[in-house]
């Protein structure tokens, strides 16, 4: 059966919004053969992800998908609700399709895709109803993660074989496309998508005044305005700075298939929020993640439940191992020296990258999310046909 | 009745789910992403007994009833319902099925004072004292050697024929203390 999904997704801040609902959008037409409607209420923001979008199209189709834009109060009521209805991130569909939803005479698997995090309460909610306080509709709560318990990560079919074929020469012609010059002996290649971040100072003080050639790319946006304020020096994107053994190119805004190859050239990757912590863990080299900053300083609370998974196995590989990429990333959001930190991590960097290849061989074995969430749809769907069979004998 | 965000949700809380009553059991608040929460709610279908587990967004607005209560106490049964009765007289019937587990500790001529339970005038469930008292009708002579009260064996309660676990030193015709929420023996009494 050929299913009928709408996916809406309302951008909040930055791109990650869009990004991950994109990437759920393609992947299901492409893997899953489903008509998928992706809903934006920012074209602007998708445009800029992607080129192909045309910001004046209320309705346009993009690749497999058919993207619509939307607003919560004015909304087409006569817009047929299709088989599946995402809700990412409980952006609240409009009152007047939710009406539509419950007219429908079978209604449609509603959805509310959930955030990412390492917790264990995560494991508990995830696939769990939750029933419509004033009418009979129930949605469903779908939890990314990174246990067999939760919903898996996005990953495309084909990401870790195209993974596996970026070669030195593929980075090299990456490089030279971005006009960046080619990568020298002993050069290290560093990433830096951030949010603000007050260790971002000190870092970029150990990287002028060490011995080692260190090349930052600095992405569109927060990194590359921070480091053009603490630099005290314009970075206009496609310009080049150098300061001591510090080289930074501020990068233009890149796609989400040219962020995965600069994930995959260079040696090290500073990420931020959910999409690019994610990618950044399939491309199987070491990382730095910054996650999206809370109150109560929630934000830590899942920065340690995502060590205390992710370095499980680490005590095994080397004793220092764990406690050189926690103190790292700790200093990075904050707790600690960084300077001391990078050094100890960046000591490490082939023994963390051998333990990011088991971390993925791990992740790869919990299927995907966008086919973890189809099977799940259709397991409700099977669910509700033997509820409408015995009720109705 | 009164609105009420989910992240807010207690224990004990009456919650409307598509006018259906729902007692909470349990309400577990966690952060989710961007300052959003989720709350985990254990509840009880109060008309069916049912249990489920929901997850809601902590901004949720969920209406809250308050329920009726009356103290009763137990009267008959005729079969079909156990019929209770309040200090005016008037009789309330609850459907056998309806008390689930609380029927173990119905027995005649009871005088605990329950709590009966209303939703739109109609009983719905009964809440006992947490401590009563009960007459053991059997239980096998105790073993000799431990008198420490640790070891524990079968007893058959009087008119209700339930069994419970009690301390060797029960003997058959002794009352003992009995905790309904747990369900457990507590004490004999003296």
């Amino acid at each position: 059966m050929r299913r009928r999904w709408d996916i809406f997704c309302a951008v909040v801040d930055n791109f990650g919004d869009i990004g991950i609902c994109w990437r759920l959008a393609q992947q299901l037409a492409d893997e899953r053969a489903a008509d998928v409607r992706l809903w934006v209420d920012d074209l602007a923001a998708f445009a800029r992800l992607n080129p192909a979008v045309s910001v004046a199209d209320d309705r346009q189709q993009i690749g497999l998908v058919e993207v619509r834009h939307w607003s919560r109060d004015r909304f087409d009521p006569h817009v047929e609700v299709p088989d599946v209805v995402i809700e990412a991130f409980a952006c609240e569909l409009p009152p007047t399709y939710v009406e539509a939803m419950s007219c429908r005479q079978l209604a449609p698997v509603w959805i509310n895709l959930e955030y990412l995090s390492a917790e264990e309460w995560v494991e508990g909610c995830h696939q769990l109803a939750s029933p419509r306080p004033q009418s009979s509709l129930s949605k469903y709560f779908f939890f990314p993660g990174f246990t067999p318990q939760t919903g898996g990560l996005l990953r495309e079919r084909e990401l870790l074989s195209q993974r596996a074929a970026f070669d030195d020469h593929a980075a090299s012609e990456f490089w030279t496309r971005l006009g960046i010059e080619p990568r020298r002996d002993g050069e290290l290649r560093v990433s830096l998508f951030c949010y603000e971040n007050i260790a971002l100072e000190p870092l970029l003080k150990v990287w002028q005044s060490g011995s080692e050639a260190i090349t930052v790319f600095a992405t569109s946006g927060f990194a590359t305005q921070q480091c053009a304020r603490l630099l005290d020096h314009p970075l206009e994107p496609g310009t080049k700075l150098q300061q001591g053994s510090l080289t930074i190119y501020a990068l233009p805004f890149l796609t989400q298939p040219d962020y995965d190859r600069l994930l995959w050239s260079c040696d090290v990757n500073f990420v931020r929020g959910e999409d690019s912590f994610v990618r950044a863990q399939w491309a199987q080299l070491p990382f730095i993640w910054q996650p999206y900053p809370q109150s109560e300083e929630t934000h830590l609370t899942k920065l340690e439940a995502f060590l205390e998974r992710y370095l499980q196995s680490a005590a095994a590989e080397s004793p220092s191992l764990g406690a050189a990429i926690s103190q790292c990333w700790q200093a990075w959001n904050g707790r600690g020296d960084i300077a001391a930190a990078w050094l100890e991590f960046s000591n490490q960097l082939p023994l963390v990258e051998r333990h990011q290849m088991a971390w993925v061989s791990q992740l790869d074995r919990l299927g995907d999310l966008s086919n973890n969430l189809a099977d799940f749809v259709e397991q409700i769907e099977r669910r509700r046909l033997v509820t409408h069979h015995s009720s109705a004998l | 009745m009164s609105i009420r965000l989910a992240g807010d949700l207690r224990s004990g809380n009456v919650m409307m789910v598509n006018n259906e009553p729902m007692q909470v059991v349990k309400a577990v608040y966690n952060k989710s992403g961007r300052n959003a929460a989720v709350v985990k709610v254990k509840a009880k279908q109060l008309l069916t007994g049912r249990v489920t587990e929901n997850v809601y967004k902590a901004d949720e607005k969920f209406e809250i009833v308050m329920l009726e209560k009356k103290d009763c106490t137990y009267s008959y049964s005729d079969g079909n319902n156990y019929v209770f009765v309040d200090g005016e007289y008037n009789q309330y019937e609850i459907p056998c099925e309806d008390m689930a587990d609380q029927a173990r500790w119905l027995c005649e001529g009871m005088t605990d004072v329950c709590e009966v339970t209303f939703y739109n005038e109609t009983p719905i469930g009964v809440e006992f004292p947490q401590t009563i008292v009960r007459e053991i009708a059997y239980t096998e002579p105790a073993a000799r050697g431990d008198t420490s009260g640790k070891v524990t064996k079968s007893a058959i309660l009087k008119d209700s024929k339930y069994e419970i676990q009690v301390s060797a030193f029960v003997e058959i015709g002794d009352k003992i203390e009995i905790d309904t929420v747990t369900g457990e023996f507590k004490k004999r009494c003296t």
